[in-house]
């Protein structure tokens, strides 16, 4: 064993996997000196305490060294995120419903086939794509023209960007009560504004109508969180060096052509950061729609999280309802896995 | 009790109760603090409430608390003075008893189911809370999760007092285990009187629901009213029309084949229902689907609106506002089609295991089951009594109306909007078949909801 | 941005469009803050007020008053207290634990702990759905308030539930955004203090920490308006209504009194009023914070 430690502590900075091993927790900064007593053989690690040597401490693992610092709050993640998904996974193939405990001596995949054959998930997943992809890309447009308008050297630009961002500030709890304030059919500012310009056909229930409900929300939530993409755009924008304006000015390139061509191709990382933060955020946008709809907010813009919450909480079916989010959560996977990947080749993680 | 100092204007009355609910918030939020405290010093046996309990004072772990702990989602208008007015008539019989009331808020269920359904869970039940009766109880009762009350409040006088198919509801599964403490009719058409006068209407002239649909057509036709106040905003609205539409077509043996499961048996029957709901839905508020039903029984009284199907408690609204009488400006029939038919919306107090408070919940649940609790609670909730021996001097001239007509009635049905028909996952599928009916109108779909629901 | 500047030089008549430029940057002003301008009008009105004028116009004379304000004060008050007592410590505690984290896995970096990053990272996105029935039942199961025979414990069991949670949901993000500040600082420096002798927990008590103060700035902003505005857990998480938080409160203000528009949007603004506080106050800084994640 002391062989191991010292073969641990005199690798260099811990390139080998079995410095994960759970034995290599043991020894932290406060016990080095016993571990060193161990391995008392070699001369170079002859002191010990705070007053070690410089070379000995260069010697010892930085995984060991580290490890009081990410440990505690990598074990908190472990256990309420990682643990409480795999555990969630487990009740979702229980059959777990009602007031009482969990039965986890049977256990089957019925929840995933009921999924398939359940028309208010086709309708949840249907919505929850549309609204993912419809969300993102026109929030990203938005974002972007934005971040170009603001990047033309404005005055007050603070003041600005500060007003654009501001809606994210606020909980979704508060945008939907704006919301379906703004909507509301008879007295909405909507409704109002599209009076005003003599446009009254147009006028609509927005959150009432299955064919305007999802628009309206994807609106909305466009709304809160454009603001966001504009000030990713932003420093996308800042990062780009003025030689390549330059050299485009120069070329006789209009403005437009400029930022199709060689603006907006280098803002392929900064669309890729926005892009995953906003499905994160459509994928959350349970509170947004709980507080218009309720659990029911009709097949024409019910979406998983939505979906989620109804059967787990209102219908008291627990399984089914870990089941749905075991959906959730394996398209949160499918959305941030690539990206994931793409950020660790680039050595940007 | 508190009727009088009712103001007349709606909006003041609403405006008071905001007041008043944060009142209660803030005393939540005191004697929250203090019961705790008194439960984890385990200093409870110094109030000897009455000593007729041995279990009181010896062990301070549990039981023993004199603190009434009361979850309801009686927050607003005649519902919150009519829960005081309960809460007052407790007092006096049991002064000794502190009541811890926990409202929460969301109206008919949403929030509160939650909110019961966690602590039961977490086995830190309050010591009593509302809930409806008879299908309604059937996920506490099939884990046993509510004490029976067969013996300790049920006794002989109470059992005889009640209707029986009321007692029934509250042994869903056998045992005695609910309260019940008032019954609503939800199968009522209110109606504006001059309006329909105007129009030419007779409302008690109505051939059932597809006359109705007639003479929505003919106020449209040749009035400007809105022929029917209706809300689409949540689902349960439609659900108790499509349930009384039902009735009014098939009858009451339909409708328990129904609630029992057998819906492919009685496919044309419900499409039939659905599809005149569809047609009913014509004739609605353009805004229904952003206003409450409160909202929309205010063009009934205004004159804007000439109906509105609704449970009774929508009386409440009525004799509140000013200048609208009974009978001279609003009124009430049967649903059409629905004439001998009392169906009933019940709210009950039941005996959670593990109760903090054993005693003081089985005097409070002995006091609600009381002729004394139910004659004050009831006329100011706007609802009937549920025992028969009830006097009904102060219940007004419409509450007694509906008494009489409960007691010429012929049957009693539950309410699958109001929890008692069926049990919470089946009501809960149905909201959302017709939520989304509410906005595609899709009879198809609806019917296969509803298939996919039982 | 002189490129910028002078790419605005080639475009013929500047001063035109330049006032176009602002003309659609005001707006934008409008289209970001129209709704939470006739909120802010709306909750001053009267119902009659509300009613009978366009959203965004001042109430008129005779239909203006306070009343709303009060109303959504008095019944959010106990909810803003909770908020506080709930966000604050979480908001602090996820913010150290990000911090450590970040330390442990930047500058102290060692072959492998990329593995450990990944999960970290990936904890930023997972949707809180996908916890909430085991989170229940693991809060059940533990039965704070019965275990722990303190008054304060029992009677603050949801909110002391619901604070850990979001401890432990925050720590993601918060690592994420220390590691990207940590990793521009000068290894040379940290290698020099250790060849001084300074051990990890020297260093990060007596280099990083003071040159964290920026980033813990941006995180305990960014983190507490998170926590804050959070909904799912807290209806989730906490069930005795005397410790509910002020979104919970705020959700139950529109769902009993549906068209009380100016008793909501007041409510709104009341519950927002802290998160908005700090925006307004720390704007520039919750803009790097949000940036930050990327």
């Amino acid at each position: 064993m002391a062989s191991r430690i010292f073969a641990a502590l005199t690798r260099d900075e811990g390139s080998s996997d079995t410095d994960e091993s759970p034995r290599r927790e043991e020894p932290s900064v406060r016990t080095d000196g016993g571990t060193v007593t161990d391995g008392a053989s070699d001369a170079t690690t002859a002191a010990v305490g705070d007053d070690a040597s410089a070379l000995g401490r260069l010697r010892r693992s930085r995984f060991l060294e580290s490890l009081p610092f990410w440990g505690p709050p990598a074990l908190l993640v472990f256990f309420f995120v990682y643990g409480a998904i795999a555990w969630n996974f487990v009740i979702s193939l229980t059959g777990w419903e009602g007031l009482g405990s969990p039965d986890y001596s049977s256990l089957s995949t019925e929840m995933y086939a009921r999924l398939l054959s359940d028309p208010s998930f086709t309708a949840a997943f249907r919505n929850t794509l549309v609204l993912l992809l419809a969300f993102t890309v026109l929030s990203l447009i938005l974002g972007l023209l934005v971040a170009i308008l603001v990047d033309q050297k404005i005055r007050i630009e603070n003041t600005f960007r500060t007003i654009y961002l501001l809606p994210m500030s606020l909980s979704f709890v508060v945008t939907a009560i704006f919301w379906s304030w703004m909507y509301n059919p008879t007295n909405g500012l909507i409704n109002e504004a599209l009076r005003g310009v003599g446009l009254d056909a147009f006028t609509q229930a927005w959150l009432a109508d299955p064919q305007f409900k999802l628009a309206a929300i994807i609106f909305a939530l466009m709304w809160q969180f454009s603001g966001y993409c504009m000030v990713v755009y932003l420093a996308g924008l800042r990062a780009i060096p003025e030689s390549q304006y330059e050299a485009a000015r120069i070329d006789g390139a209009s403005t437009i052509k400029l930022y199709w061509r060689v603006i907006i191709p280098q803002l392929r990382a900064s669309t890729m950061s926005a892009a995953v933060v906003l499905v994160v955020f459509a994928l959350k946008a349970f509170d947004f729609l709980f507080v218009l709809f309720g659990v029911n907010p009709g097949q024409s813009a019910d979406i998983l999280s939505v979906m989620m919450y109804r059967v787990a909480f209102d219908r008291i079916q627990w399984a089914y309802g870990s089941a749905v989010a075991m959906v959730l959560f394996a398209m949160t996977l499918g959305v941030i896995g690539p990206y994931l990947y793409v950020q660790y080749r680039r050595g940007e993680l | 009790m508190t009727r009088d100092s009712a103001t007349d204007d709606a909006d003041r009355l609403t405006r008071r109760h905001y007041v008043a609910g944060a009142g209660t918030l803030a005393t939540v939020g005191i004697a929250g603090c203090s019961g705790g405290g008194d439960g984890g010093d385990g200093s409870d046996g110094g109030d000897g409430s009455d000593g007729s309990d041995g279990s009181d004072g010896g062990d301070g772990s549990d039981g023993g608390s004199s603190e009434l702990e009361i979850i309801h989602w009686w927050t607003a208008g005649g519902e919150q003075d009519a829960y005081q007015a309960l809460l007052d008539g407790f007092r006096e019989e049991h002064p000794d008893v502190e009541i811890v009331d926990n409202p929460a808020p969301g109206g008919a269920g949403s929030a509160i189911d939650t909110v019961v359904q966690n602590r039961v869970i977490d086995g830190n039940p309050p010591s009593t809370f509302q809930i409806w009766p008879g299908q309604a109880l059937t996920p506490y009762t099939d884990e046993d999760l509510l004490e029976d009350i067969g013996d300790s409040v049920w006794d002989e006088e109470m059992r005889d007092a009640y209707l029986g198919d009321v007692v029934d509801l509250a042994r869903p599964a056998g045992n005695l285990v609910a309260v019940p403490i008032n019954i609503h009719r939800l199968n009522n058409l209110f109606y504006n009187v001059s309006v329909l006068d105007d129009a030419g209407v007779d409302p008690t002239d109505i051939d059932g629901p597809e006359g109705l649909l007639g003479v929505f057509e003919t106020l449209d036709a040749e009035t400007d009213v809105t022929p029917m106040a209706h809300q689409t905003q949540s689902p349960w609205s439609s659900l108790q029309l499509w349930e009384s539409i039902f009735i009014g077509e098939q009858g009451v043996d339909a409708f328990q084949t129904l609630i029992g499961g057998d819906v492919s048996g009685l496919e044309d029957e419900v499409r039939s229902a659905l599809q005149l709901l569809a047609d009913y839905l014509q004739y609605i508020p353009e805004d229904a689907g952003s206003i409450s039903w409160d909202q929309g029984n205010n063009d009934v009284i205004s004159g804007d609106a000439a109906f509105l199907h609704q449970g009774d408690w929508a009386a409440g609204q009525y004799r509140s506002a000013e200048d609208f009488e009974f009978e001279s400006d609003w009124d009430m029939v049967p649903f059409p089609g629905t004439s001998g038919v009392y169906q009933s919306v019940i709210d009950s107090f039941v005996f959670p295991t593990g109760n903090p408070s054993p005693e003081a919940t089985e005097q409070f649940l002995n006091y609600a089951g009381s002729v004394d609790a139910q004659e004050r609670f009831n006329p100011v909730k706007g609802s009937i009594p549920p025992r028969t021996d009830v006097p009904m001097d102060e219940f007004g001239d419409f509450l007694s109306r509906q008494f009489e007509d409960f007691q010429n009635s012929n049957t009693q049905p539950p309410a699958i909007a109001h929890g008692t028909a069926v049990a919470p996952a089946i009501q809960s599928s149905l909201q959302e078949v017709f939520a989304n009916f509410n906005g595609s109108q899709d009879v198809d779909a609806a019917y296969d909801g509803i298939v996919n629901s039982f | 941005m002189s490129a910028a500047d002078r790419l605005q030089t080639t475009i013929a008549g500047l001063d035109r469009s330049r006032v176009a430029l602002y003309a659609v940057l005001l707006a934008l002003v409008a289209f970001y803050l129209a709704p939470l301008e006739s909120g802010f009008m709306t909750a001053f009105k009267t119902p009659d007020g509300f009613r009978t004028t366009t959203p965004f116009a001042l109430p008129p004379l005779g239909e203006f008053t306070l009343s709303a304000w009060g109303t959504a004060f008095d019944r959010l008050s106990n909810g803003l207290l909770n908020s506080a007592l709930m966000a604050v410590p979480a908001t602090v505690l996820s913010a150290l634990f990000g911090s450590l984290a970040a330390y442990g896995l930047t500058n102290l970096s060692w072959r492998g702990q990329i593995g450990v990053l990944v999960l970290f990272v990936a904890g930023v996105f997972i949707p809180y759905q996908a916890v909430l029935v085991p989170l229940t039942q693991f809060w059940s199961f533990v039965d704070l308030g019965g275990r722990i025979p303190l008054a304060l414990v029992a009677d603050n069991e949801g909110l002391i539930n619901l604070s850990i949670t979001h401890v432990a949901y925050g720590i993601p993000i918060c690592t994420v955004l220390f590691r990207s500040y940590y990793a521009t600082i000068d290894d040379e420096m940290l290698e020099a203090a250790r060849l001084d002798g300074a051990s990890a927990a020297t260093i990060y008590r007596r280099i990083i920490l003071p040159l964290s103060v920026p980033i813990f700035a941006v995180t305990l902003i960014y983190q507490f308006t998170q926590i804050w505005n959070d909904l799912l857990f807290a209806i989730v998480l906490v069930s005795n209504p005397s410790n509910q938080v002020v979104t919970v409160a705020l959700n139950q203000l529109q769902g009993s009194f549906v068209q009380q528009f100016n008793l909501q949007m007041a409510g709104a603004f009341v519950a927002a009023l802290p998160t908005l506080v700090v925006y307004v106050l720390f704007g520039e800084q919750f803009a790097k914070g949000v940036a930050g994640d990327s």
